[in-house]
């Protein structure tokens, strides 16, 4: 009621007329004009950027007090009171006191940066437009302090994992919220693969065209984010799309890249010496060899003829890079083409774009369409509406198989012998249609026959639309409404053919996948000057979050007509439909308050009520209250510092947020009725697999920041530190149980998870001259997560293992999150490792118990990147690196029983033994000669599934992540041709590796993007890419 | 003026309808909260006839060559040459808790709570004994009292028991379940997939199994032994081949139908062990079991078994052989997925009589025991597998003729045919031999083998237990020895 008060109160106010001011703004320095330069309505959210020209046009809002406000990075913001006046044109000077930007926050508030009292990190559209990636958040990769993207060996049709300050769910979803156009968006990982194998499915963040992204905002802490309620424990990274306000007459934006992958094996150092064999002996048959199979401990390469799988003999000799031969040049095209335009009172911008991507890997394919239409309009006096629709069309053919050996086209191409080429196994089929089977174990499939006869197909249509009104109530008050939807369908096919070896008879899996999304808000906001000193600016608002998944599927097994790949054409079928639906309701609020420009002070308060945690009879509270303060003071505005300080500001946030169980229906036992019966009987059992919770309530995650920003040397350099710690409580996790009891976990609120770090950004020019420029800046982050409890009983949590099972990423109380935990040498108290020398081979012992081998979460991220101008021409470079974490390697594994590895080929090569030293079991000291044909034996408890810590590797590397080169046509020449601008640039990704430690595997080589890091088993290669880019506007 | 009104009432009705709705919302609405407990039944005698997942790596990878019923140079076979793969060697644990033991527990509860008749009640716990005491025999001190009781008395770390403790309850259960036994058909009815309702039937396989857990303690607790196989015999133990507990497979619609055979040897292809296929020379059941791979020939002459321990180079440098072409493999008849799953037969009963009555426990005569389990192993096949299975009664006594029960030799011989009649049912075999040490078997001694040239005597624990269940399994360490494959269990004493 005192709500309703106070609006009636305050409408009470006269209502004055707006005033439209158009201008040009331009450079002191050259009296060019200024692109990008925001102009802001004081004291309200309404804002432009001037066009490619300096132009604006402006209506405002308010009043005929209305002030504007100009300011662009690197220039002197003014303000300018408009008066009466309809035309205002500015000379922004450069390097002044105050570099103030507007960034986007919460709720898509527009927000000086001066009043934030937390971490904000805003990059332009073309961070992510200029060197593009099949999955446009990579691109960010190393240019955010704090911000952790791994893009892992899934293929350009896979998914990211992005995650911000640290994981903080020792089990749950740990990546940020995406909010595009001001709703928030599915990412869901469509599928993934894990320890038995399977293909990345593609996130959601992947449907957004880097050509259309104007900004990127990250909301790195909670304070940040406390406005989107539990959704956001993760971050938030909102991503504003470009519109066509200030386009006059009708603009044409054409952007075209293509781009080349090649398989990069420059870090691969197996053997080349040794060929196909065992115990130093050649395969004496075709059966023979096919038979020995992946084991290269055969003699020296020689030349003679040997016989090989197909019973063909080829000289023993070298036959080349196996990857080089098996993958095929990638190609990447997007090209997007934009419309946009604008008057006084409307504007739309509408897109399409095309992305086609070749993979390396035979038959791996992806086509991405966007439509992308943007629209404002004014429709009457104060009323503004925003309607945005996106469509996306994606068709993926062929997701690579990952892990596991059967159906991985990447395990037999990297284990096979140095002198089998893998050439000899194409096309993979007998003339009856069935696989070749190469080696005598039918679960590692022939590399061609996974590339052409396993079929997989994705077709993924999505609406991402999103509606909004916002009516100014008078000068100072205003309500806005919004309400978005986000559905998408993937019809998906997965084809496991007749005549393969591991599964003669084949299956087939079809499945409709649905999901929809619909959020709304509804907001009621004052802004208003109180004093000459005092502004308040305030708002209330509700939420609500509804979210609805199915999926459908159809299974057939055994085709009856062997050629015929259709479910009708199947034996056995069967059927199955899944669903979930959850939904979260909110309200919320946040009061600023300002002094004089230089102090600031935010709360906000949001109460979130979750479906996940309501059910009949529950009796524990299904919602929880959290909220924000922080507040930040420019201290350079305060007192005097010494003239190389420019700005000068310290800030600091608290903040608290609750979360809902990720899933529904995890608080009941339920039944289900499985299959289609036997002998006419229904079958029927109980459904969970995780001890059911009726108690469980919502998660907190509390997060104390500090920071400061400055600059200095006439703002040719700034600095801005961060200081975090934050803390998870009441994690609902799956506690593990024993396998005994007849469920896997069991689910509780008692996970405690402490991230607490560092961030830090230092930019600058360090030379600007008139032909010249550079900019530099680098930015890191030190991150260190500790679980601090698991379950009542600090058992160990465990979140991924990989096939060899020997090791698993595990929660383990007082260690790093996500630590490796698996089998280890026995070793005595000097740390010699003891061996079994009874048989005469010394055999490398197991210790009894598991022990830590490392963590897979790096600590330390670093991002260096660069830019230069000279005259018409730019470059730019970025190099990241990570280091801390280490990362368990089946190719390292594998290749070693396989005698590949670099290990099995010691100095001086085979033939003179590999000397050993260690303790034997008698605790007595040894050193002896393993001779050739004994070498595998002795290298076998380091092997497949053996001694997991023979195969950890810290994993500490430096890349050379993006380059590129532009050239900008010079304007004299655009002049008299209907063309406004025209950029064409060399680019490339991942062009070289600085510095690796983990031998013979890519860094980023994890199978997956889930929270269990630091396992590579096979997965697609990694590539260098390279290409042209193309911009031309009229 | 008016229109902030109506946004502030609009807000207004939105906060108060927060959560409506959200109880029911969050209650899965593809899934009932109940289910018929015969439904429960049958999808737990499924389970009890096994998953590709555990018979594969349990019982065939590993208890199936150990025992030298077959043998192979596969690489991923490691029970051939005792190697260890810790996966493999728990995987019973890992599929029969989370499925069998869980459902069984579930079911008890529900027969209590819906008043359901002692018969059914007694059906589940003869089951339960059956699920027990095939893991106990594979691991020794298992988890039984307090197992798959998460959800129902929220125990998330199961004590384990002792195995001594373990077969005293067993055995206990199986004498009250069998006296709560009438005649007629039981409340299950025909989703009872082993007996199609049938409580004679059910109440023969209780004592049968009595007759099966008193003979296994014979070495560590013989008067224990005796007076349960005594209670066994008195209470009526199956008298003949249509007593047989198995359940039929189907061949679809899914992998929970088919059977574990059926896919394990779609893919893999491994021999018949020259010890079995020796021991079935002048056997008329050889071309039943065996067939030559390369042309699955089933003429006598072209079946020779596959040596136990070899390696493909080893084979290449001893026989210039690249494969196992030229050997016996199961019979392609006994590997359909639509074959019967057996969990004891006749046959077995009469040939556990005959050593009750050799031991003078008053069982009858040992030879004529003796000769009706021959009898009765010979002629199953054709009730389980069809007519082209069929051993014609002339093969059988020519057979018996020429291998007459030999009393000097009783007990290794009436070991050697329980070992041949549960060929594929090789947890039996394995334990019985366990505790017999017939047939003879000479192990094999393989590079890297971790028994030290010797047949394993249990299977290792899930690894698992070792974070997820740390006190307990230190416990079960302590009290039976190391978790090796080396290590015996309680009745484990010949």
């Amino acid at each position: 009621m005192k709500l309703l008060f106070l609006i009636c109160l305050f409408s009470a106010h006269t209502i004055y007329a707006q005033t439209t001011v158009t201008g040009t703004i331009t450079n002191a320095g050259d009296s060019m004009p200024l692109p990008g330069v925001n102009v802001i309505e004081k004291g309200t959210t309404n804002g432009v950027l001037t066009n490619i020209d300096g132009k604006y046009t402006i209506t405002t809002t308010t009043s005929e007090n209305a002030i504007l406000q100009f300011s662009f990075l690197g220039f002197t913001s003014t303000e300018v009171v408009v008066n009466d006046q309809t035309v205002i044109n500015l000379v922004l000077q450069e390097g002044s006191e105050s570099l103030d930007e507007v960034v986007i926050t919460a709720l898509g508030i527009k927000k000086d940066t001066r009043a934030l009292g937390y971490s904000i990190t805003q990059v332009k559209g073309d961070e992510m437009s200029n060197v593009k990636t099949t999955n446009a958040i990579n691109s960010l990769q190393g240019k955010i302090a704090g911000v952790n993207i791994t893009t892992n060996a899934t293929g350009a049709a896979g998914s990211s994992r992005v995650v911000i300050r640290g994981a903080s769910s020792l089990s749950g979803n740990n990546q940020p919220l995406y909010v595009v156009d001001g709703i928030p968006i599915g990412n869901n990982n469509n599928g993934s693969a894990g320890e038995w194998g399977g293909s990345d499915g593609g996130d959601g963040i992947s449907s957004i065209n880097p050509d259309e992204v104007a900004s990127i905002s990250v909301l790195k802490g909670g304070a940040a984010s406390a406005l989107y309620g539990s959704r956001a424990s993760g971050g938030v990274i909102i991503i504003t799309t470009k519109t066509g306000k200030n386009q006059k007459g009708l603009g044409v934006e054409f952007s075209s890249s293509t781009t080349f992958d090649k398989v990069n094996t420059s870090l691969n150092g197996f053997q080349t010496e040794y060929g196909q064999g065992r115990f130093g002996l050649k395969p004496i048959s075709g059966a023979d060899a096919t038979d020995i199979g992946l084991n290269a401990w055969g003699p020296r390469l020689d030349g003679t003829s040997v016989p090989q799988w197909d019973g063909v003999s080829r000289p023993y000799s070298y036959a080349g890079n196996n990857q080089e031969s098996f993958y095929n040049t990638g190609v990447t095209f997007i090209n997007t083409i934009a419309l946009s335009s604008s008057t006084d009172k409307s504007s739309f911008r509408f897109a399409v774009s095309n992305l086609d991507n070749d993979d390396i890997t035979p038959n791996v394919a992806l086509n991405r369409k966007t439509f992308s239409l943007n629209a404002g309009t004014v429709i009457a006096d104060k009323l503004t509406a925003n309607v945005n629709v996106k469509y996306v069309s994606e068709e993926v053919n062929n997701r690579p198989q990952l892990s596991d050996a059967p159906g991985n086209a990447n395990y037999m191409t990297q284990l096979l012998s140095p002198n089998v080429p893998v050439s000899s196994m194409n096309p993979g089929t007998n003339g009856d249609g069935s696989e070749q089977v190469v080696t005598s174990n039918v679960f590692i499939t022939n590399p061609y026959w996974a590339a052409n006869e396993f079929k997989k197909k994705d077709n993924k249509n999505r609406i991402i639309s999103s509606f909004s009104l916002r009516y100014d109530l008078n000068d100072w008050l205003y309500a806005s409404a919004r309400a978005g939807i986000d559905h998408y369908n993937i019809r998906r096919t997965n084809i496991l053919p007749y005549g393969t070896g591991f599964f003669p008879l084949g299956q087939i899996q079809e499945n409709n996948i649905s999901y929809t999304q619909i959020d709304a808000d509804l907001i009621i906001g004052a802004d208003k000057d109180i004093t000459d000193k005092i502004s308040v600016n305030a708002l209330v608002g509700s939420n609500t979050n509804h979210v609805e998944n199915e999926n459908i599927g159809l299974f057939g097994s055994q085709f009856i007509v062997p050629t015929l790949a259709d479910f009708g054409n199947t034996v056995n079928q069967s059927g199955s439909r899944g669903f979930g639906e959850r939904k979260i309701s909110s309200i919320y609020g946040s009061f600023e308050v300002s002094y004089d420009d230089y102090a600031y002070l935010t709360f906000t308060g949001r109460n979130d009520w979750f479906s996940t945690l309501s059910f009949p009879g529950k009796e524990t509270p299904n919602d929880d209250f959290y909220s924000s303060l922080s507040g930040s003071l420019i201290v350079s505005e305060l007192m005097e510092l010494p003239e190389e300080i420019n700005f000068f500001k310290l800030r600091a946030g608290y903040s608290n947020v609750a979360g809902g169980a990720q899933d529904p229906y995890q608080l009941g036992l339920t039944y289900q009725i499985v299959g289609q019966g036997h002998q006419g009987q229904p079958l029927g059992n109980i459904a969970n697999t995780s001890v059911p919770n009726q108690n469980l309530v919502a998660f907190n995650k509390s997060e104390v920041e500090v920071g400061l920003v400055a600059r200095f040397f006439d703002n040719r350099m700034s600095l801005d530190l961060a200081y975090y710690r934050n803390e998870t409580t009441n994690d609902i996790v799956p506690v593990a149980a024993s396998v005994f009891s007849g469920y896997g976990s069991a689910l509780a609120n008692i996970g405690i998870v402490e991230n607490k770090g560092f961030e830090f950004l230092i930019s600058g020019n360090p030379i600007v001259t008139d032909n010249f420029s550079w900019n530099t800046s680098f930015n890191g982050a030190y991150n260190t997560g500790t679980v601090i409890a698991t379950n009542d009983t600090d058992g160990d949590i465990v979140i991924g293992q990989p096939r060899s099972l020997n090791i698993a990423v595990t929660q383990i109380v007082g260690e790093a999150y996500g630590t490796l935990f698996g089998t280890a040498y026995a070793r005595d108290d000097s740390g010699a490792i003891i061996y079994d020398t009874s048989s005469g081979v010394p055999i490398a012992q197991q210790a009894a118990e598991r022990k830590i081998l490392g963590s897979g979460v790096p600590p330390l991220t670093l991002g260096f990147s660069n830019s230069f101008q000279y005259k018409d021409f730019t470059m730019s470079f970025l190099i990241d690196g990570k280091f801390g974490g280490q990362i368990f390697s089946g190719t390292n594994a594998f290749a070693r029983g396989a005698g590949l590895h670099q290990d099995t080929n010691p100095n001086g090569g085979r033939e003179n033994g590999l000397v050993v030293s260690g303790t034997d079991t008698s605790g007595s000291s040894f050193t002896t000669t393993v001779s050739q044909e004994d070498l595998e034996i002795y290298f076998a408890p380091a092997s497949y599934y053996g001694i997991a810590e023979a195969s950890v590797y810290d994993n500490d590397y430096i890349k050379f992540r993006q380059l590129s080169i532009g050239y900008g046509l010079p304007s004299k020449y655009l002049d008299k041709t209907f063309l406004s601008s025209v950029n064409i640039s060399f680019i490339a990704t991942n062009l070289f590796y600085l510095m690796t430690t983990a031998p013979n595997i890519d860094p980023e080589a994890g199978f997956n993007v889930g929270n269990a890091q630091g396992l590579e088993w096979f997965g697609v290669p990694p590539t260098r890419n390279y290409g042209l880019s193309l911009n031309i506007k009229f | 003026m008016k229109k902030s009104i109506y946004i502030v009432l609009l807000l207004v009705f939105i906060l108060s309808a927060c959560d409506n709705g959200f109880e029911e919302l969050n209650v899965d609405p593809t899934k009932p909260v109940q289910v018929d407990i015969k439904n429960k039944l049958s999808i737990t005698q499924l389970y009890t006839s096994g998953s590709r997942y555990e018979v594969w790596r349990n019982m065939l990878i590993f208890n199936a060559t150990m025992i030298q019923h077959l043998a192979t140079t596969t690489s991923y076979w490691v029970g051939d040459k005792y190697l260890r793969n810790d996966g493999y060697a728990s995987s019973q644990i890992d599929r029969d808790y989370e499925n069998a033991i869980k459902t069984i527990e579930d079911m008890l509860l529900q027969v209590e709570n819906e008043g359901q008749p002692a018969e059914m009640e007694a059906i589940v716990r003869i089951l339960r004994v059956f699920v027990f005491h095939r893991l106990t025999d594979l691991y020794g001190d298992i988890p039984y009292s307090e197992a798959g009781q998460a959800v129902i008395s929220d125990i998330l770390t199961p004590k384990y028991d002792k195995q001594e403790d373990i077969y005293a309850d067993m055995l206990n259960e199986l004498e009250v379940s069998a006296a709560a036994l009438g005649s007629g058909m039981s409340g299950f009815g025909s989703a009872d997939l082993m007996f199609q309702g049938d409580q004679t039937k059910w109440k023969k396989f209780a004592n049968s199994l009595m007759l099966r857990l008193a003979l296994r303690m014979s070495n560590v607790d013989p008067a224990g032994a005796e007076q349960w196989a005594v209670k066994a015999i008195n209470g009526g133990v199956m008298t003949s081949n249509a007593d047989i507990a198995f359940i039929q497979m189907q061949t679809g619609p899914t992998a929970l139908n088919q059977s574990a055979f059926g896919q394990v040897f779609l893919v893999d292809d491994v021999s018949l062990s020259t010890t079995l296929v020796d021991a079935l020379s002048g056997d008329p059941r050889l071309p039943i079991l065996a067939a030559r791979r390369s042309d699955e020939s089933t003429a006598i002459p072209d079946l020779q078994g596959f040596p136990n321990g070899l390696d493909l180079t080893m084979l290449a440098a001893s026989t210039g052989e690249a494969n196992e072409d030229n050997y016996a493999h199961p019979n392609r008849m006994l590997v359909t997925l639509d074959a019967p799953t057996v969990f004891q037969t006749y046959a077995e009963v009469e040939l556990l009589l005959a050593e009750a009555a050799l031991k003078g426990w008053g069982a009858g005569d040992v030879q004529q025991h003796y000769n009706a389990g021959v009898t009765a192993a010979m002629k199953m096949y054709e009730v389980l597998y069809g007519s082209a299975a069929a051993v014609a009664d002339a093969d059988i006594a020519t057979f018996l003729a020429n291998n007459p029960y030999d009393v000097a030799n009783g007990m290794e011989q009436i070991a050697t045919q329980h070992w041949i009649a549960t060929f594929f049912n090789e947890y039996e075999t394995y334990s019985n031999w366990r505790r017999t040490g017939y047939p003879v078997l000479v192990p094999v001694n393989y590079p890297g083998n971790v028994t030290n040239g010797t047949i394993p005597r249990r299977m290792t624990y899930s690894t698992s237990e070792q974070s997820n269940n740390t006190a307990n399994y230190n416990a079960a360490i302590e009290s039976q020895g190391p978790d090796v494959m080396t290590t015996r269990m309680w009745w484990d004493v010949n």
